[in-house]
C-alpha cells in the first residue's frame, strides 16, 4: 500500500496500490517517475505528506527501521546498479545484505555457504544464466546483466519489486524478454511490481495497470486499455516537457539516505 | 597543412596563465639559488671523474675491481650484490607491509565514501584523519630516519618505521582519493536493498576501486626499495652503503653493477605490475 | 541439492581466474612473512631496555635547546629561540629548498615532455595517426617504433636510480653548488613525468590528430599544434602532482652537503644540537606541507578550466 502527498517534484500525488498488483508509471522524463519510486523506499522524504510501506509511514523511521523495510522492498535500476568487478554470485549474495549482520554477510561475500549456493545457482537458472555463476559481472552483456539484478531480487525474497526503467538500455528485442521475465516471477512470487517505462507499447503489454505522471502530477491512472492515443500525446505533450524542467529545478528534496 | 593558430589563441587563459607563472617561478629560483651555467660544465678533476664514470657504465664488475686490501675469506663480489639487493628488498618489504595496513586504514577514515550516510558529526574525525595524514607525509624518511638514530641509535627496524611513516601517509591520502573517485552506482544500489552503511562501502565501494589501490600499491613499493637503497647512506647495510664504499674507492665498475641491480629490480616491477593490471581490468 | 551442489562445483572449477593474481598475492604474503619472522629486523631490538634508555635522555635532556635546559619550561622561552633559529638559518635553509625544486621540476617537466613524446608510440609511427589502411605501403615505421621503445627504457632507466644517489654521483663531478641537487630532482623527475607524459599522448582522442595529420601536417606540426595544447591540461596536473614530492626530496639533498634544508639538519646533528635538529626538520614538514596545499589549489583551479 503506497500513500504518497506533495513534494517538489511530485504534487499532490494520491495513490494507492494494492497486494500483488502490477503498476507501470508513463511520462515524460522529468515527470517524477523515478522520484516517485524512490520515494517508496524512502531514499527521498517527501516534504509535505506521507508515505506508508505495508501499513508503516516512512517518515521519522529511524535508519535501522528504514532499512528493515527497505529489506523487503526489491529495487531494478535501469544500468550500473552492480558492483562491476565482483563475481556474478557475489552480486547476488548481496541480494540480503539488508538482513544480515555484518559479519555473516561479509562472510556471505568471502565464502559463501554450500546452500547458499546452490540457491543462487537455482535462482540463476530460473532467469536463464545458471552458467553465470561465477562469471566476472562485467563481462555479461546488458541484457544478462539486467538478469542478474532480477536474480538479487529474488534472492533478497521482498514483498514489492521496484524498478527504474529497467529496460532503458537494454536492446529492443531483448528488453521484452526482461519484462516478461519479471512479470512472471512477481505473479509466482506475488510481488507488488511498480516500474516505470518509457514504451508505451511495452507498458501496455504488461501491465494491467498503468499511471501516466506528467508534471510531477497524475495524469491518468487505470487500466492500461483506457489510455486513448490523445491522452498519450498529452502526456507527451511539450509544455509538460518545460514545465517539468522547472519544477526540476526547484526539486530541493530532502535525501535520507541510509 | 592546415594553418596553425597562435598558440596563445588555443590555450585556454588559465593554462597560458599557469605556464607564465611556472617559467617566472623557476627564473626566480635559478637567481634566487645564485646558479652560474659555466658550473654545470665539470672541470679538471671533475671532467676527468665524468670520462672514467660513464665509461665504466659499459663494463660493469662481476668480481671486486681489485684484489688488495682483501680480507682471506670474502665472499665473491656477486653475493655481495644479492647480499645488498636482499636486505634492500627485506626493508622495503616490511616497510610496505606496515604502509599497507596503515595507510589503508587511514585512507578509508579519510575518505568521504566511508562517511557517507552516517552522521555529519564524523567529519570532524574525517579531517582530524586527513591532517594526521599531511603530518606524517611530510617529514622526508631520510629525516625520520635521522631521528630515529639519534634517539635509538642504528637498528634495521628504525629504518624500516622510517620509511613506513610518511609512506603511509602517502597510501592513505592516494587510496581516498580513489575511493572517493570509484563509481557509486552500485554501492548505492545496495543501500536501497537496506545494507548499512559499512556494508555500502566494503561491498559496494572498494572492490571497484581494488584495481587502480593495487597498482598504486605496486608503484609504491618502487619507491620504496629506493627509499631502502638510500638508507644505506646512513649505515644501514642495503645496498646504498656497498655503492657509496665503491665509489669512494673510486671503483666505479662495482658502482655500476649495484646500479645495474637497482635497475633490473624496477624493471621486473614495472613488467609484473604492467601484466597484473592486464588481468585486473579484463 | 547434491545434484545441483555438484553442477555448481564444475562450474566452480571452471571459474575464470588468474594465476598470476593468485601467485603475486601467495608471494606477497610469503615475503611478508619472511621478512618479519627471519631477518634483522625486529622491533623487540628497537625497543629494548638500552635504547629506551637512550631515548629518555634524549626527550629529557638531548632535545631541549641549551639555553633553556634546567630553566623551568615557558612557552615564550621556547617562542624565542624558535625566531632566533628562523632567523639564523632556517629561512635561508626553508628558501634555499623551495628554490631547488621549483627549478628542478620545471627542468623535468621541459625533458619529460620531450621523452613523452619520443616515447609516445601513436607519435612514433611511419604515419602518425593515419589508419593503416589509407597509407597503403605495408608496416614499415623507419625504425621509430625502436626509437619509442628506446625512449621508454631511457626513462625507467632514469627512474630506477633514486634522487639521492643521482645526487651523490653528480656532486663528485660538478663540486659544490646547487646544480648537482637540481639536476638529480630533475633526472628523476623527468623520467616519471616522461612516462606520465607518453601515457597522456597515447590517451588522447586520435581524431582531430587525424585530421591534422590528414591535410598534411609532418609529425613535428602534430605535435606542436595537435598535441601539446591538447595534452597540456593533464600534464600540468601531473606537474603540481609531482612539484610537491619534489620539495619533499629537496629538504634531504642537502645532507650530502648543498645548501638546502638537509645540509643545515646534517650541520646541527655534527655539533649535536639536536634542538636545532629537531626544529628545521619541523621547519622542512611545514614547507613540505605548504607545497602540498599549494599544489592542490593549482590541480583544483587548473580542472575548473578544463
Amino acid at each position: 500500500m503506497v500513500h504518497l502527498g506533495g513534494a517538489p517534484v511530485l504534487r499532490g500525488v494520491d495513490l494507492e496500490v494494492g497486494s500483488g498488483e502490477r503498476v507501470a508509471l508513463l511520462g515524460p522524463s522529468g515527470a517524477g517517475k523515478t522520484t516517485l519510486l524512490r520515494a517508496i523506499n524512502g531514499v527521498i522524504v517527501p516534504r509535505s505528506g506521507s508515505v506508508e510501506v505495508q501499513g508503516t509511514a516512512l517518515r521519522n523511521l529511524d535508519q535501522r527501521r528504514l532499512r528493515q523495510i527497505r529489506s523487503r522492498i526489491g529495487f531494478v535500476h535501469q544500468d550500473h546498479s552492480l558492483v562491476a568487478n565482483l563475481r556474478v554470485l557475489h552480486n547476488v549474495v548481496a541480494g540480503r545484505l539488508g538482513r544480515r549482520g555484518f559479519w555473516s554477510s561479509l562472510r556471505d561475500v568471502v565464502r559463501t555457504s554450500k546452500t547458499d549456493l546452490v540457491e543462487v545457482h537455482r535462482i540463476l537458472e530460473r532467469v536463464g544464466i545458471g552458467d553465470k555463476l561465477f562469471q566476472r559481472t562485467d563481462s555479461l552483456s546488458g541484457g544478462q546483466q539486467q538478469r542478474v539484478a532480477l536474480a538479487r531480487a529474488l534472492f533478497q525474497q521482498p514483498t514489492i519489486l521496484l524498478a527504474d526503467e529497467p529496460v532503458a538500455s537494454v536492446d529492443p528485442t531483448r528488453s521484452r524478454d526482461i519484462l516478461d521475465l519479471m512479470t512472471e516471477l512477481a505473479e509466482e512470487e506475488g510481488w507488488t511490481l511498480v516500474a516505470s517505462i518509457h514504451d508505451l507499447a511495452l507498458a501496455r503489454e504488461f501491465f494491467p495497470r498503468v499511471i501516466g505522471l506528467r508534471n510531477g502530477e497524475v495524469f491518468f491512472d487505470g487500466p492500461a486499455d483506457a489510455l486513448t492515443p490523445k491522452m498519450v500525446t498529452e502526456l507527451y505533450s511539450l509544455d509538460g516537457l518545460d514545465n517539468a524542467g522547472k519544477l526540476d529545478g526547484e526539486g530541493a528534496s530532502k535525501e535520507q539516505d541510509g | 597543412m592546415a594553418k596553425p593558430l597562435p598558440l596563445a589563441q588555443r590555450l585556454p587563459t588559465r593554462r597560458v596563465r599557469i605556464l607564465t607563472g611556472i617559467f617566472l617561478a623557476a627564473l626566480l629560483a635559478f637567481f634566487g639559488l645564485d646558479l652560474n651555467l659555466g658550473d654545470l660544465i665539470p672541470r679538471d678533476s671533475g671532467f676527468r671523474l665524468v670520462l672514467e664514470f660513464f665509461g665504466a657504465a659499459f663494463t660493469p664488475a662481476f668480481t671486486y675491481q681489485s684484489s688488495t686490501g682483501l680480507p682471506e675469506g670474502t665472499s665473491p663480489f656477486l653475493f655481495k650484490v644479492g647480499r645488498g639487493l636482499w636486505t634492500t628488498l627485506t626493508y622495503a618489504i616490511a616497510a610496505m607491509s606496515l604502509s599497507l595496513i596503515g595507510g589503508m586504514a587511514l585512507g578509508l577514515l579519510a575518505s568521504a565514501s566511508f562517511w557517507e550516510r552516517r552522521h555529519p558529526l564524523w567529519a570532524v574525525l574525517r579531517w582530524a584523519v586527513r591532517l594526521l595524514i599531511a603530518a606524517m607525509r611530510s617529514v622526508h624518511e631520510l629525516l625520520l630516519a635521522l631521528v630515529f638514530l639519534a634517539t635509538l641509535g642504528i637498528t634495521p627496524a628504525a629504518a624500516v618505521l622510517a620509511i613506513a611513516i610518511p609512506y603511509s601517509g602517502t597510501l592513505a591520502k592516494v587510496f581516498s582519493e580513489m575511493l572517493d573517485e570509484s563509481p557509486r552506482e552500485a554501492a548505492d544500489a545496495l543501500s536501497y536493498l537496506g545494507a548499512n552503511p559499512l556494508q555500502v562501502f566494503l561491498i559496494g565501494r572498494l572492490p571497484r576501486a581494488f584495481p587502480d589501490i593495487a597498482a598504486y600499491s605496486f608503484y609504491r613499493f618502487e619507491c620504496a626499495v629506493r627509499s631502502s637503497a638510500v638508507m644505506g647512506f646512513f649505515g644501514f647495510t642495503t645496498i646504498g652503503l656497498y655503492l657509496r664504499q665503491s665509489f669512494e674507492n673510486l671503483h666505479y665498475r662495482e658502482v655500476w653493477s649495484y646500479l645495474y641491480a637497482l635497475i633490473i629490480v624496477v624493471l621486473i616491477l614495472e613488467v609484473w605490475s604492467s601484466q597484473l593490471r592486464r588481468r585486473f581490468v579484463a | 541439492m547434491s545434484d545441483r551442489y555438484a553442477q555448481v562445483e564444475v562450474l566452480h572449477r571452471a571459474r575464470p581466474r588468474s594465476r598470476l593474481i593468485r601467485w603475486s598475492a601467495l608471494l606477497a604474503i610469503a615475503c611478508s612473512a619472511l621478512v618479519w619472522f627471519a631477518s634483522e629486523i625486529s622491533f623487540a631490538d628497537m625497543f629494548s631496555t638500552k635504547r629506551l634508555g637512550h631515548l629518555d635522555r634524549f626527550i629529557t635532556n638531548d632535545m631541549l635547546p641549551s639555553k633553556l635546559r634546567g630553566e623551568s619550561f615557558s612557552w615564550g622561552g621556547l617562542g624565542d629561540w624558535c625566531a632566533e633559529q628562523f632567523q639564523l638559518n632556517g629561512a635561508r635553509a626553508m628558501f634555499a629548498t623551495l628554490c631547488i625544486s621549483v627549478l628542478a621540476i620545471v627542468l623535468a617537466a621541459v625533458a619529460g615532455a620531450m621523452l613523452g613524446a619520443f616515447g609516445a608510440r601513436n607519435l612514433m609511427s611511419a604515419h602518425p595517426f593515419l589508419p593503416h589502411a589509407t597509407v597503403g605501403h605495408g608496416d614499415c615505421s623507419h625504425g621509430l617504433d625502436r626509437v619509442a621503445q628506446f625512449t621508454r627504457f631511457v626513462c625507467i632507466l632514469l627512474r630506477a636510480v633514486p634522487e639521492y644517489i643521482w645526487a651523490y654521483l653528480l656532486l663528485a663531478m660538478l663540486g659544490t653548488s646547487a646544480w648537482p641537487a637540481v639536476l638529480a630532482l630533475a633526472i628523476h623527475n623527468a623520467g616519471i613525468l616522461g612516462r606520465l607524459a607518453g601515457e597522456t599522448i597515447e590517451n588522447l582522442p586520435s581524431q582531430p590528430l587525424r585530421a591534422l595529420s590528414m591535410t598534411g601536417g609532418t609529425r613535428r606540426d602534430v605535435a606542436v599544434v595537435g598535441i601539446f595544447p591538447m595534452a597540456l591540461g593533464r600534464y600540468l596536473l601531473y606537474f603540481f602532482y609531482r612539484f610537491e614530492t619534489c620539495v619533499r626530496e629537496a629538504t634531504v639533498l642537502g645532507m650530502l652537503g648543498v645548501v638546502s634544508l638537509g645540509y643545515f639538519v646534517i650541520e646541527a646533528r655534527a655539533h649535536g644540537q639536536y634542538s636545532t635538529m629537531l626544529f628545521l626538520i619541523f621547519l622542512g614538514g611545514m614547507l613540505v606541507m605548504l607545497a602540498d596545499v599549494v599544489s592542490d589549489i593549482a590541480r583544483r583551479w587548473l580542472q575548473k578550466g578544463i
